[in-house]
């Protein structure tokens, strides 16, 4: 399974949206109920589920989905 | 009322306390939410659904966790962001209860805890478990 993959699984559970479909250019507006708690849901799952530790400024600076993606690839190689 | 602040909470921190569900609690809950239910308001029908008397509305006995939270851990800088409840057992009124919440998680990015929450009767049983999820905001 790709990150990509892994990760649509964990915005599924978050959202509580089965049939949701990531995009690298996805962003929280993009998404009904992708608001702060989940962002944070987001971040904690996502952290468990790979094994890594992100820092604040990497959090702060995320802009899309594909960040995301990139964020934890980047995270996992560091591993 | 506690004061700790997120550098002050240290993973498996406890806190706990006591309360009795009185009649008066039930009677409150009950014109707050609206909820007539027979189930918490009439003793003989609670008994033919197969209860020892009139249950306590889960919502109620669930308040408590707000105390925990609110008051004890982490007091007063709390802010509740997520409240998940199994209820286990019934509980009646008269029932002292005890309620126990430890933190399993620090989540350093968000201020965040998750606090595991227990409710037991004094009989000790498990009449409630919850994951807690807080932000503690200084």
């Amino acid at each position: 399974m790709t990150v990509k993959e892994k990760l649509q699984e964990i915005f599924r559970e978050v959202l509580e949206l089965d049939d949701l479909e990531i995009y690298d250019e996805m962003t929280a507006q993009d998404v009904e109920g992708w608001d702060s708690l989940a962002q944070m849901e987001l971040v904690i799952t996502a952290e468990k589920e790979f094994h890594i530790k992100f820092t604040t400024k990497e959090i702060s600076e995320l802009k899309n989905v594909g960040e995301f993606i990139d964020m934890i690839e980047k995270n996992v190689i560091k591993r | 009322m506690k004061e700790y602040t997120y550098e002050d909470i240290k993973i498996g921190m406890e806190e706990q306390f006591s309360s009795v569900v009185t009649k008066t609690m039930q009677e409150n809950f009950r014109k707050l939410s609206g909820d007539t239910n027979p189930l918490h308001t009439d003793a003989k029908y609670a008994k033919t659904a197969g209860f020892k008397d009139k249950v306590v509305y889960g919502l109620l006995h669930t308040s408590l966790y707000s105390q925990l939270i609110g008051n004890y851990l982490p007091g007063k800088y709390c802010l509740l962001q997520k409240l998940e409840v199994k209820f286990r057992k019934p509980v009646y009124i008269g029932d002292k209860l005890k309620i126990t919440g430890m933190v399993k998680e620090k989540q350093d990015n968000f201020s965040c805890l998750l606090i595991k929450g227990k409710i037991i009767n004094e009989k000790q049983e498990i009449v409630s478990t919850a994951n807690i999820m807080v932000k503690v905001m200084k």
